[in-house]
């Protein structure tokens, strides 16, 4: 498991929409301000190098001094009925639900999930951000969660937390 | 390192520029000024001072196109040990600074310059420029010559003309002595040791091998001086030879300042031409220099020259700085960040990331630059001074526009205009909630904090108390809620220090605390309203009274409370009042020293108030302030003094963060965690400010409290009104409103009316009748809380002249003032119940019969209501057609009343009074007090009234019970006696009055109507039903009985009550009596007549009578005709004298079911009954 790893969920408005710091490494304060600080000065990088790639997963975006930051870029395209994309998440029973979740999926294009790493374990980052990015599907089907909100989510913090520990 | 290096730097000459005496700083800045638009010297312009000594070494040296370029270093620079390295890093010229009226000794000048110079040894040219001298100086420096050159004073254009050309003549200077020092070098070599080579030890092999790189470092040096004489092709020669043998001897180091050389060489060569050819060359080059720097790195030496690396990065970093190439350019700075911990000196680190935040900002990474911005200021404050702890403050009011932390008064006008768009229209669906999002976009909250933070320890630390301030307030007020109590105290205490060291009355831009928004713009009180006034009509306030039985009508103006659609229009010299709400969500006492309203428009004087405010609490105060002029008035906030420091808090601000806080984008709503309940948003209504007009006010004289009434009491009140406006009162209009109103018996209007116009000051005093209603049952707890909802109130509507002379064309409104009559109602007597007593007090026989009451009097009027006085009944009249009215009242108050009762006589019927004393038409009876918590009783005597006829009519209803039906005919006419029976009740009741007094001014009228006649209809029979038969008794005189006892005729007889009214004893008394039948059939009957004594003693039969007889006294079979009376003659003879009674009775012998109906016979078997008064008779002895 990475020594230090701060993970992000950044809403479309670079709103961090949920932190946290899954590194094993004694927590500091003003480490963990730094983390933040790399990682929202690598926002700048990233806005860039989406425009240049089609990658959903960018490794390696930025470093600083030893931490390097990566990214998932969850470009989810405009939702339209036919769209494979969508297909998958429309298998809940409930008719009603469907309108929400193409809502919830438009309000949800451009997130970007954050991470700060210092290890160099590519697959293990890539599985974390895979099974995270599921997570964040399943919040966002819940109608009561308004996208681009904070996500408080204990239950989401929690499961967030196992990835980290299983994969980093 | 150095700052601001780039690729051309290499061909840049160092000039220091120093101050030479005393000079004001911004005296030498200007004087700097002046001197940095000359950082190029065409070489074309230098000719007229060159001249050629020798031949020149720059044979390729470009004339006609090439330049000099200088760097002014102010205070100049300490030498540095690389400047045999790179020759650029030298400093080669000194340029002294003279302000002569602060200077006015040339010698000292000179002395001091020299001086200095001797700090810069590697200068090769010093020059020293006095400006502004005067006369004598001018004198003085002319002969002297030397370096010393002197500026009359001039215009600037001038001054900047003689400044070039001495600066072409430095230019000259200096690419003479670069010639001189290049011939030197050519010719017998040089020296050049860099830190690096201090540091080896020479073994006997590198002592050869040096000497061998000796030349090509010496190669070096001269092609850079040949660039920096402004001749790349020179350059180039050399630096290739230097090249050469770099590559050969292994140094590295010195090879890769020769390719550095060489690129700047090939780019001032191609003067500022780029294409993709070169642009592939010169990273090509310098990939190769960084590489070769690199290589150069032995880790053994203590000095590395990393620097260099770092610094061939950064210079590549901004060749290719630009948007197409950031991906390659951020690879670089991202390289060269890794390079900062590698580097011993903090400065050195500094430098780099100050130069790195400049290129990632040029590069339009505003966050990046952000980033290493702050990385600078963290380096500033690890060097804990004050002057580092300013430089932090300053870079990190940079880095606030990326971290969205700006200081309001850092954004302009107009982004905050941009901004605010959001606020206007609540409503507008999706496209609202994305402005909203776009105002929390980039809300980072943590580093936003760190940010602030920082911001506030270097302030603190520079000794800047406004923006330390501004920081702490905005820390505090946007992230309140992630900061603990001790935190959020800490912050108010540096609030508190911050505001110690600014002067009083110090503004700033970012307001902290309290939260303040709209809660309410109260519509006018109602004694103040406006009403709109019609010139056509002349009763305009017609219509415009709240009055009407609805609350809510269609055709009113607009819903008062919806104040959104509302125009609210405030008056020029009268005080107005905003409710707004205060809110510290945190966890310490604040205090607000001040708090008014900020209105931009200028028209308006806002009172202030102070306020503290508990932790976790918020507060709804009310803000006030005078328009002072009309026009429109903008309130776009507060401004507030709080922490020592006064602010702007806008209440749009508050409402973006509410709405923020609504859709989950920031932390808290400062109402709600402090329990203030959700409001409806509140926008600012348009306020419009008129011209001044009248006011009245009110008051009640002798207090505005309530006035106490007891039930029925009337009294009077006066009302003082008062125009408190500047503009006289032309016209006034009283009318009533609200529940109650007849309880307002009279109000003067006149009184008012008279006073007009009512000057400004001026008072008028009118008065107010008012009688206090009943309290019902349900109202007598609730009376307190009620009160208001039950008083009437007077509306005056007022209005001053028609035109203004602001504004000739517009009608000036007219106003409305409420009076409200605050009245409480206290229960008073209460009336327990009534009921009629048939009680008998026998009249005495005479020659006449009583007088029956209007027998025979058709008219329904006129039958009633001569009453007599209870003490003065007249002793022949008995209770002869007479009843008494008992009126039981009880006192439940806990003060004493007093009734008197009277009843108001009709003046038409006074002729039938037997009383001779009747002047006035009402009649009172002695006072009867009522103690507290007790009842009484009071009788009223009433005329026994009856109709004349017992008819069937008035029994139908009980007929009707009895299977007799009375047609459609009867019941019309039951209906219409009735009717008439109730008129009369009701013309009886309505005069009597019952009055009361308590206390000395306290007095009203007991209002019993309702129960009087109530009581009257339980028995409204026996009051108004005549008996079937009526008796009478009276004296024969002298035997000459004589049939005109009519008694129509007797009536209008003149009544002698006391004549005859005794007969003696021992005497034979021939006595009539007289029976009349009152029904409408002939009744039979057996007819009794008896005589008791005092003691009721029979005394006409049995053993002991005392009354002897002659004629037949019982069993008189008689038979009455309808209508008619008989009399039954009889004499009596007295044997005592005394008191006796008469009576008369009958039995009636086959009653029809009239009868037995009126004698409320059960069964038909029973015999009907009649009975007459009684009368008494006085039997005087004859002794």
């Amino acid at each position: 498991m990475a020594t230090t790893a701060c993970f992000i969920i950044v809403s479309r408005n670079d709103i961090p929409i949920y932190e946290a710091e899954v590194g094993v490494a004694a927590k500091r304060e003003d480490a963990a301000q730094l983390h933040q600080f790399i990682l929202h000065a690598a926002l700048d990088v990233v806005q860039d190098l989406a425009w240049t790639t089609s990658a959903m997963y960018l490794k390696s975006v930025d470093r600083f001094n030893e931490l390097v930051v990566s990214v998932k870029w969850n470009k989810i395209k405009e939702p339209r009925v036919d769209n494979d994309q969508i297909k998958p998440y429309i298998h809940i029973p409930l008719y009603a639900f469907c309108f929400s979740v193409i809502i919830s999926l438009t309000c949800g294009i451009h997130t970007r999930f954050m991470l700060l790493h210092d290890s160099r374990n590519d697959d293990g980052i890539k599985s974390f951000f895979q099974e995270v990015h599921e997570l964040y599907i399943k919040t966002l089907l819940n109608p009561l969660y308004l996208p681009g909100s904070r996500i408080t989510s204990s239950h989401f913090d929690t499961k967030v937390r196992a990835l980290a520990r299983k994969y980093l | 390192m150095e700052p601001e290096v780039s690729i051309e730097g290499s061909s840049t000459i160092q000039i220091a520029v120093i101050p030479i005496g005393q000079i004001p700083p911004p005296l030498l800045r200007d004087y700097y000024s002046l001197l940095l638009p000359l950082h190029t010297i065409p070489l074309s312009a230098i000719s007229s001072f060159y001249t050629e000594h020798q031949k020149s070494p720059f044979a390729h040296q470009p004339w006609d196109s090439g330049s000099l370029r200088f760097k002014f270093v102010l205070g100049g620079a300490t030498p540095s040990p690389w400047e045999d390295f790179q020759s650029h890093r030298k400093t080669l010229a000194v340029v002294g600074i003279v302000h002569c009226p602060s200077s006015l000794d040339l010698n000292d000048v000179v002395d001091q310059f020299a001086s200095s110079c001797k700090s810069y040894p590697s200068s090769l040219v010093d020059r020293c420029f006095a400006f502004y001298p005067n006369d004598s100086q001018l004198e003085d420096g002319s002969k002297r010559g030397g370096n010393l050159r002197l500026f009359p004073p001039a215009d600037r254009a001038t001054l900047e003309f003689h400044l070039n050309t001495m600066m072409q003549e430095v230019a000259a200077s200096l690419l003479m002595e670069f010639e001189k020092w290049v011939l030197q070098a050519e010719s017998s070599g040089t020296i050049l040791k860099t830190p690096l080579d201090s540091q080896a030890s020479l073994s006997s092999e590198e002592v050869i091998k040096a000497k061998k790189r000796r030349l090509g470092r010496a190669q070096k040096t001269i092609g850079d001086y040949c660039l920096l004489a402004g001749s790349p092709v020179d350059a180039n020669l050399h630096y290739s030879t230097a090249l050469e043998l770099g590559r050969l001897t292994g140094d590295y180091f010195w090879y890769a300042g020769a390719l550095e050389g060489s690129v700047c060489a090939l780019l001032i060569d191609r003067m500022g031409q780029k294409d993709s050819v070169l642009e592939d060359e010169v990273r090509y080059r310098y990939n190769s220099v960084i590489l070769h720097y690199k290589k150069s790195q032995d880790n053994t030496q203590r000095v590395s020259p990393i620097t260099f690396e770092l610094e061939a990065t950064l210079k590549l970093a901004r060749f290719l700085c630009r948007r197409e190439l950031a991906k390659e350019v951020v690879e670089l700075l991202t390289t060269a960040a890794d390079g900062a911990k590698s580097l011993i000196d903090a400065s050195d680190r500094l430098i780099l990331y100050i130069e790195i935040a400049r290129l990632y900002g040029s590069l339009g990474y505003q966050r990046k630059a952000a980033f290493f911005s702050r990385q600078v200021a963290q380096l500033y404050l690890q060097q804990d001074n004050r002057l580092a702890a300013i430089s932090a403050m300053q870079v990190l009011a940079m880095t606030t526009k990326a971290y969205h932390v700006q200081s309001r008064s850092s954004v302009s006008d107009h982004s905050i205009h941009t901004k605010g768009i959001g606020s206007d229209k609540p409503d507008g669906g999706k496209i609202y909630h994305q402005s909203v999002v776009s105002l929390f976009e980039s809300q980072w909250s943590t580093i936003q904090m760190v940010v602030l933070r920082e911001i506030l320890l270097s302030a603190v630390r520079a000794g800047d108390p406004l923006t330390a301030w501004s920081a702490a307030a905005r820390l505090l007020r946007s992230y309140y809620p992630l900061i603990t109590p001790a935190g959020q105290n800490g912050l108010a205490n540096a609030l508190s220090n911050s505001s110690e060291r600014l002067p009083p009355g110090t503004r700033c831009a970012d307001p902290a605390l309290p939260f303040i928004r709209v809660h309410s713009f109260p519509v006018h009180p109602t004694q103040m309203d406006i009403v709109k006034r019609n010139p056509a009509r002349e009763d305009w306030w017609v219509g415009s009274a709240p009055s009407g039985p609805f609350i809510y009508t269609p055709f009113s103006k607009g819903d008062p409370n919806n104040i959104k659609k509302q125009e609210l229009v405030w008056i020029v010299g009268e005080p107005i009042q905003v409710l707004v709400e205060l809110a510290n969500p945190c966890g310490f006492d604040l205090r607000v020293d001040s708090i008014y309203l900020s209105v931009h428009s200028g028209n308006f004087d806002a009172f202030p108030v102070s306020i503290s405010l508990l932790p976790n609490s918020s507060k709804v105060i009310t803000l006030s302030g005078i328009p002072t002029s009309v026009g429109p008035v903008t309130i776009p906030g507060c401004i507030v003094h709080c922490f020592g420091v006064i602010t702007e808090h806008l209440f749009k601000e508050v409402d973006n963060l509410l709405l923020g806080a609504a859709q989950g984008l920031v932390l808290s709503d400062p109402f709600r965690c402090c329990g203030s309940p959700k409001l409806k948003n509140v926008s600012v209504p348009s306020i419009s400010v008129v011209p001044p007009l009248p006011l009245l006010i009110s008051h009640v004289v002798g207090g505005d409290g309530a006035i106490i009434l007891y039930e029925g009491e009337i009294r009077d009140v006066w009302i003082n009104l008062a125009n408190a406006g500047t503009v006289p009162i032309e016209q006034a209009h009283i009318s009533l409103s609200g529940k109650n109103q007849d309880s307002v018996i009279t109000y003067s209007s006149e009184t008012l009316k008279s006073h007009l116009p009512l000057k400004p000051g001026a008072e008028v005093t009118f008065p107010v009748t008012l009688r206090a209603w009943q309290v019902g049952v349900a109202d007598a707890d609730s009376t307190r809380h009620s009160k208001d909802a039950s008083c009437p109130s007077l509306l005056i509507h007022y209005a001053g002249p028609l035109k203004t002379s602001e504004d000739p064309n517009a009608v000036s409104p007219g106003r409305r003032l409420v009076v409200p009559l605050q009245i409480c109602v206290l229960q008073g007597l209460s009336f327990v119940k009534a009921q009629l007593l048939s009680m008998e007090f026998p009249a005495h026989v005479s020659e006449n019969l009583p007088k029956l009451d209007d027998v025979n009097n058709s008219s329904n009027g006129g039958h009633v209501n001569s009453v007599d006085r209870l003490v003065k009944i007249d002793p022949f009249r008995g209770s002869w057609g007479l009843r008494f009215l008992e009126l039981e009242l009880s006192n439940p108050t806990d003060v004493v009343f007093e009734i008197n009762v009277s009843v108001k006589l009709e003046n038409n019927s006074n002729e039938d009074n037997h009383l001779a004393d009747r002047d006035s038409t009402e009649y009172g009876y002695p006072k009867t007090r009522i103690d507290r918590d007790c009842s009484a009783r009071v009788l009223v005597p009433l005329e026994h009234f009856k109709l004349p006829v017992l008819d069937d009519s008035f029994l139908s209803k009980d007929t009707q019970t009895d299977g007799i039906g009375g047609g459609r005919n009867s019941s019309f006419s039951e209906k219409i006696s009735k009717a008439e029976l109730n008129a009369c009740i009701k013309n009886l009741v309505s005069r009597i009055k019952v009055q009361w007094h308590s206390g000395r001014n306290s007095s009203g009228e007991l209002n019993i109507k309702d129960a009087i006649q109530a009581a009257l209809l339980t028995s409204v029979m026996d009051v108004l039903l005549p008996d079937p038969l009526t008796f009478g008794f009276k004296l024969v005189k002298d035997g000459s009985d004589s049939d005109n006892i009519d008694p129509v005729k007797e009536s209008d007889l003149p009544e002698s009550p006391a004549s005859k009214s005794s007969v003696l004893a021992h005497e034979m008394t021939p006595m009539v009596v007289v029976v009349r039948n009152n029904t409408k059939d002939m009744i039979k009957m057996n007819l009794n007549i008896t005589c008791r004594d005092v003691a009721g003693e029979n005394c006409v039969d049995g053993t002991k009578s005392t009354v002897l007889w002659t004629g037949v006294l019982s069993e008189v079979t008689i038979e009455i005709p309808p209508l008619q009376q008989i009399k039954h003659s009889f004499c009596l003879h007295f044997l005592v004298p005394g008191e006796y009674t008469l009576l008369a009775a009958a039995v009636i012998d086959d009653a029809n079911d009239i009868l037995r109906a009126r004698a409320r016979a059960t069964s038909s078997a029973e015999p009907i009954f009649c009975r007459g008064p009684p009368y008494h008779l006085r039997v005087l002895g004859n002794t």
